[in-house]
């Protein structure tokens, strides 16, 4: 393999790869301070896509007007998910949340399915076709502004979770729920805050990566499980190891996709997980560095 | 299909409401089941009582296989895990076109022969089915009122415990994994079968969405609430004759509002004495 291609490989790689571990993050978040598991996360990601879909089409909104109303309609649901599912089981054992985060993802797709309708849909974005090139390697505009984005929204979660007192606030219930109870933390406020958060790292993935692929409503099971396999590769609940475990899988199907033939790709996020449960089930990065 | 529902429904009980697993690998079981007897069938022709035992050996070999590495887990992965295996199956299924014949799925498979015998007709397989059913029904009873079963639930009620007493939980559970996987498996046989169409769409999650109706609202851990759940909401689907959409939606609504209010499901309201603490695992 020449230097440009491989280049070229490892660009893609890590622009999708940056996409999946925003996608990601939110998921961890929520395991690492609420230590629930939510199925819903990748119907988020998809009732994210059709939103942007539906303002864009039927209202006529821009692409840059419409993202931003559309994550913030997002952490609105993420708020609904708190109210609905995530409060009344604090103190359930956590199948209940599964079943219950399930529950709803069965139902948002169905919902999405009826509304509409099975047709894959297509979001036009002001970057289609606009292209960099640098040094013989092709950057695609949208991949570019996905990359910015999780760059931006990363430094920014983590800024807000080391110097605000609502983050200080998440990082102690991560680490000790009945202790923020004696000090005086509002647990149900820090769940919402969570969720809603997740919510919106969610669908800042979406409206950024939605523009490069059809959207159809089981479209949030492949983001779900991708997102599983980065969080278990990377440390349940684990920010940064979420992060750096999407640039991994990222890489690895852009190579494998472009070495082995595009069929392998779905595959390797499932490979790389199953062999990190066989040798290392904590993951790479272990629970210890929350943040 | 009441009749195959009977068998998936026990196959989870058995995990869920028996050892307090929430696993999500019965299409997994059943998708290799339903293969296995499919292949058997066509590229060996062998009678449909070999390969129904096979099927049910290669269900149970299935739960073995994936019990040994996901049952080490911590029981968030555990969920994971089972889901995703039967996921990769299905990418799996849809790949190995020379084996499988990919998304296009494989059609013609001849009803079952039992000993020279064809299952022709509804009445043939309803009357196969009930049997089947009974019989599943009536080893579930039997797996769980041995030491084995009252081993799954002192597992499922207090693990330190039951270690304490000498059990072996990890060996408790991969045999319950195997018999879940057998049960499932046989199921899956089945369905090939009396459909006489199988795609790798079988291994998706929409089995185990059902499933989680039937058994949870049913009452996880009783011996006829998920049977009683797998007859009504086979039947009462097909009486409405509902859209699937519309169905699946109503599951949904149904299963969260079952989690949240209702843990232990239907059975509660006939008074039956459940085992301790029977519910969606603790």
């Amino acid at each position: 393999m020449d230097a440009s291609l491989f280049l070229q490989f490892l660009a893609n790689g890590l622009s999708v790869g940056l996409g999946y571990g925003l996608a990601a993050v939110g998921l961890a978040l929520v395991f690492g301070i609420l230590e629930q598991v939510n199925f819903a996360h990748g119907e988020i990601y998809m009732v994210g896509a059709f939103t942007l879909w539906f303002l864009g089409q039927s209202m006529g909104m821009p692409y840059w007007l419409g993202y931003p109303v559309m994550v913030a309609a997002m952490a609105a649901f993420g708020l609904l998910l708190a109210e609905v599912v995530f409060l009344p089981t604090l103190n359930r054992p956590f199948e209940t949340v599964i079943l219950a985060t399930l529950a709803v993802s069965i139902i948002l797709q169905n919902l999405v399915r009826l509304v509409f309708g099975a047709t894959p849909l297509h979001i036009d974005s002001p970057l289609d076709g606009t292209t960099l090139e640098l040094g013989g390697v092709l950057f695609f505009g949208q991949r570019i502004f996905v990359a910015v984005v999780a760059v931006v929204a990363l430094a920014g979660l983590v800024a807000f979770l080391r110097r605000t007192e609502t983050g200080r606030a998440m990082r102690a219930m991560a680490q000790n729920k009945d202790a923020c109870l004696m000090v005086g933390i509002d647990i149900r406020r820090v769940t919402r805050i969570t969720a809603a958060a997740g919510a919106a790292l969610c669908a800042l993935a979406s409206g950024a990566m939605a523009p490069m692929f059809d959207l159809y409503p089981n479209m949030g099971t492949d983001v779900v499980f991708k997102s599983f396999a980065v969080v278990i590769i990377g440390g349940m609940g684990n920010i940064s190891g979420a992060m750096l475990a999407g640039l991994l899988l990222g890489v690895a199907e852009s190579f494998a996709s472009g070495m082995l033939g595009a069929t392998y790709r779905d595959g390797v996020g499932f490979a790389l997980m199953i062999i990190m449960l066989l040798l290392r089930p904590q993951g790479i990065f272990g629970k210890s560095v929350r943040v | 299909m009441t009749g195959m529902y009977v068998l998936l429904a026990q196959s989870l009980n058995i995990m869920l409401g028996y050892c307090g697993l929430l696993s999500l690998a019965t299409p997994a079981f059943f998708g290799m089941g339903a293969y296995a007897s499919t292949l058997l069938t066509l590229r060996l022709g062998w009678d449909s009582s070999m390969t129904l035992a096979c099927a049910t050996a290669v269900g149970a070999l299935s739960g073995v296989v994936l019990g040994v590495p996901s049952l080490r887990l911590s029981r968030h992965s555990f969920v994971i895990v089972t889901l995703s295996a039967a996921l990769l199956l299905q990418i799996v299924a849809s790949n190995w076109i020379g084996l499988t014949r990919g998304a296009l799925g494989i059609a013609d498979i001849p009803t079952a022969r039992l000993f020279g015998i064809a299952l022709e007709g509804k009445s043939a397989w309803l009357a196969f089915m009930a049997v089947l059913s009974a019989l599943a029904v009536a080893a579930t009873w039997l797996i769980v009122s041995s030491r084995l079963g009252r081993a799954m639930v002192a597992v499922r009620d207090n693990e330190p415990l039951a270690i304490a007493a000498g059990i072996d939980p990890l060996k408790i559970r991969l045999f319950a994994f195997a018999c879940s996987g057998a049960l499932a498996g046989l199921a899956g046989a089945c369905y090939a079968h009396y459909l006489s169409f199988i795609d790798p769409g079988i291994f998706g999650f929409s089995i185990s969405e059902s499933l989680l109706v039937m058994v949870i609202l049913g009452g996880a851990g009783t011996l006829w609430g998920p049977v009683a759940g797998a007859v009504i909401f086979t039947v009462l689907p097909e009486a409405l004759s509902m859209a699937p959409e519309v169905k699946s939606l109503i599951y949904g609504v149904l299963l969260l509002l079952i989690v949240l209010f209702m843990p232990r499901g239907m059975a509660r309201w006939f008074g039956r004495p459940l085992a301790a603490g029977a519910g969606t695992g603790k």
